[in-house]
């Protein structure tokens, strides 16, 4: 979106409170291999903002920036947690008001490692690695669609991101050195937590919502090897504030389980 | 050490041992770990269209890439980043995915997509320092990687032209700054008091944009307002390179030359704005009762005040 139609949102935003009815888009349970749903949804969750879950076989499509999951509120659609959270905060929700300026510097840095490393792993252990993705990415991908389009559709998604793989110069990186730049990322992180509960104070943040999407999503989700998982899984303050998380935000899920069917039973860590 | 290590470099200008930001993170950094690099610019040789610049050759190997090469120079102990706990060389490396991630986007318009700035600073110089039949081709490869690098990783699938990603990448850019203005505060460098991989990395991504005489830079504006990253810049270039700008008469002939062009235009500016108070005063209420008297003095003067300007 433009500068000046991302202005008129947030005015337009501001001007009513969040309704009940706010919805979340992804795509079909069985058909993306890595969903990373789970960073809005933990982020508005972290706002108590309500949100309901949906699953669509074309919300890639109908998503403004071609990017899911996104939500639907009243008239707006808005993906991509930068603006979800410019979103929430022209509404009145804000968790990272109580920074200091070096602090919110310090936060950005790290959504930004967070996005450059363990997004573009993960973009390129589904699609550039040959074995997971003849076996796994491509099926899934194409799964809901028919003959020739399936085809076509994978290898189109496959040819573009090997496309960006190869302008950001991981394409001469091997498997290995994927999972090594993983676990630098993961150190890292783990050093910055620590043992506090939240990346900054008491707290959470959006940091806080991304890593915990991101992590939550590579450990439960199955690949032809569990090296990604395991290398997650060695930073033990990591895996424990994952599973904190969950607990803390995700526990009322497993409480409506048995009241209605709209809300698709997701994985667990436990 | 006793075989001596090779960087392949783009050459220097405006200043700088080098003009491109790769080159300068890595020769910013040997100065800060104390690395003897036998620095070979790849100007006017065929290695402009062959080799994948920077490059450190080092007995039998070659490394590509500033963290690559970063990472070597640690592993035979040239490690600034010695003194920096656990926590600090996690902010390093979100620092530094920030720079990748904000900045570099709009840096590689500012040089290589921007129209006036293509054809009036990089092209030129790309080209002058190819040798003869390449400066045709080299400018060009290299505009089409930074063209296609920021589609790619940030124009989204309806937005495929670069006018829509313009806006947004300029200001993260300027978010960008702004945040590593506030880390900086009003230390020397990043981290205490001695310069680090994160020191050079910034270096190396501002000292161009700082140095660079840009005809349309709005980004260098910005950059400008924030002292302590200018400040920052100036700092390095003097205590680690300043053997490189003392080595070259040439620069101080172009600084006495900007002086006087700089002096040029502050005589004209002076000029014209004595012409416009004269106006001015001329047309005040006073000066209307004797205008009747005196009309033929105000155009000779404007003809003259004309011809003074270009001067």
């Amino acid at each position: 979106m433009s500068l000046a139609a991302e202005a008129f949102v947030s005015q337009i935003a501001a001007a009513e409170p969040w309704p009940q009815n706010a919805t979340l888009y992804q795509p079909l349970r069985g058909n993306q291999v890595l969903m990373l749903s789970s960073v809005p949804q933990a982020y508005l969750r972290m706002c108590g903002l309500p949100v309901r879950v949906c699953c669509r076989a074309n919300a890639e499509y109908m998503s403004p920036s071609g990017k899911v999951p996104f939500i639907h509120v009243g008239n707006q659609v808005v993906s991509e947690l930068g603006p979800i959270v410019q979103f929430t905060k022209a509404k009145g929700h804000s968790l990272s008001d109580g920074l200091d300026d070096v602090q919110r510097a310090e936060m950005k840095a790290y959504m930004e490692l967070v996005n450059n490393m363990l997004l573009t792993a993960e973009l390129y252990i589904q699609w550039c690695d040959d074995t997971t993705a003849s076996e796994i990415t491509r099926q899934r991908y194409s799964s809901p669609y028919s003959w020739p389009l399936n085809h076509i559709l994978a290898y189109q998604k496959q040819w573009e991101v090997r496309r960006k793989m190869n302008a950001i110069g991981w394409a001469g990186k091997g498997l290995e050195q994927v999972y090594e730049d993983v676990s630098q990322c993961c150190q890292a992180l783990s050093q910055r937590l620590g043992t506090q509960p939240f990346f900054f104070n008491k707290q959470p943040t959006e940091l806080d919502a991304l890593v915990f999407g991101h992590l939550f999503t590579i450990l439960t989700t199955r690949l032809t090897t569990d090296e990604l998982s395991e290398r997650i899984k060695s930073c033990s303050n990591l895996l424990s504030f994952c599973r904190r998380i969950e607990q803390t935000y995700f526990e009322e899920d497993k409480d409506s389980q048995s009241a209605g069917s709209q809300y698709s039973r997701g994985p667990s860590l436990f | 050490m006793a075989a001596s290590m090779e960087l392949l470099c783009w050459g220097g200008d405006w200043d700088l041992p080098s003009v491109h930001t790769e080159s300068l993170i890595v020769l910013a950094y040997a100065k800060f770990a104390g690395a003897k690099l036998t620095v070979k610019p790849v100007d006017w040789t065929w290695r402009t269209i062959t080799a994948v610049i920077p490059q450190l050759n080092y007995e039998c190997s070659s490394v590509t890439e500033p963290t690559q090469i970063l990472n070597f120079l640690r592993k035979n102990r040239f490690n600034a980043d010695y003194e920096l706990s656990a926590k600090q060389g996690a902010d390093t490396m979100a620092y530094i995915a920030l720079l990748e991630e904000k900045l570099q986007p709009a840096l590689l318009h500012t040089f290589w997509v921007d129209a006036e700035n293509y054809s009036s600073l990089t092209k030129p110089w790309f080209a002058a320092h190819s040798p003869f039949p390449l400066g045709f081709f080299v400018p060009g490869r290299l505009a089409g990687a930074a063209l296609s690098r920021i589609l790619l990783t940030k124009a989204e699938a309806p937005l495929h032209s670069i006018t829509e990603v313009e806006g947004k990448i300029y200001s993260d850019a300027k978010e960008c700054l702004n945040l590593l203005s506030h880390r900086l505060g009003t230390s020397l460098y990043f981290f205490g008091n001695a310069p680090t991989s994160l020191d050079a990395f910034v270096f190396g991504y501002l000292a161009p944009l700082h140095k660079a005489s840009l005809p349309s830079g709005q980004l260098q504006q910005h950059l400008k307002q924030l002292h302590n990253l200018c400040h920052f810049c100036s700092t390095i270039l003097q205590n680690y390179f300043t053997e490189a700008g003392s080595g070259r008469p040439h620069s101080n002939q172009d600084a006495v030359d900007a002086n006087l062009q700089k002096l040029t235009q502050l005589v004209n500016k002076e000029s014209n704005l004595i012409e416009k108070m004269d106006d001015n005063l001329r047309s005040s209420p006073q000066h209307r009762l004797n205008r009747a008297h005196r009309p033929a003095p105000k155009p000779s003067f404007q003809t003259a005040g004309r011809n003074s300007t270009p001067a």
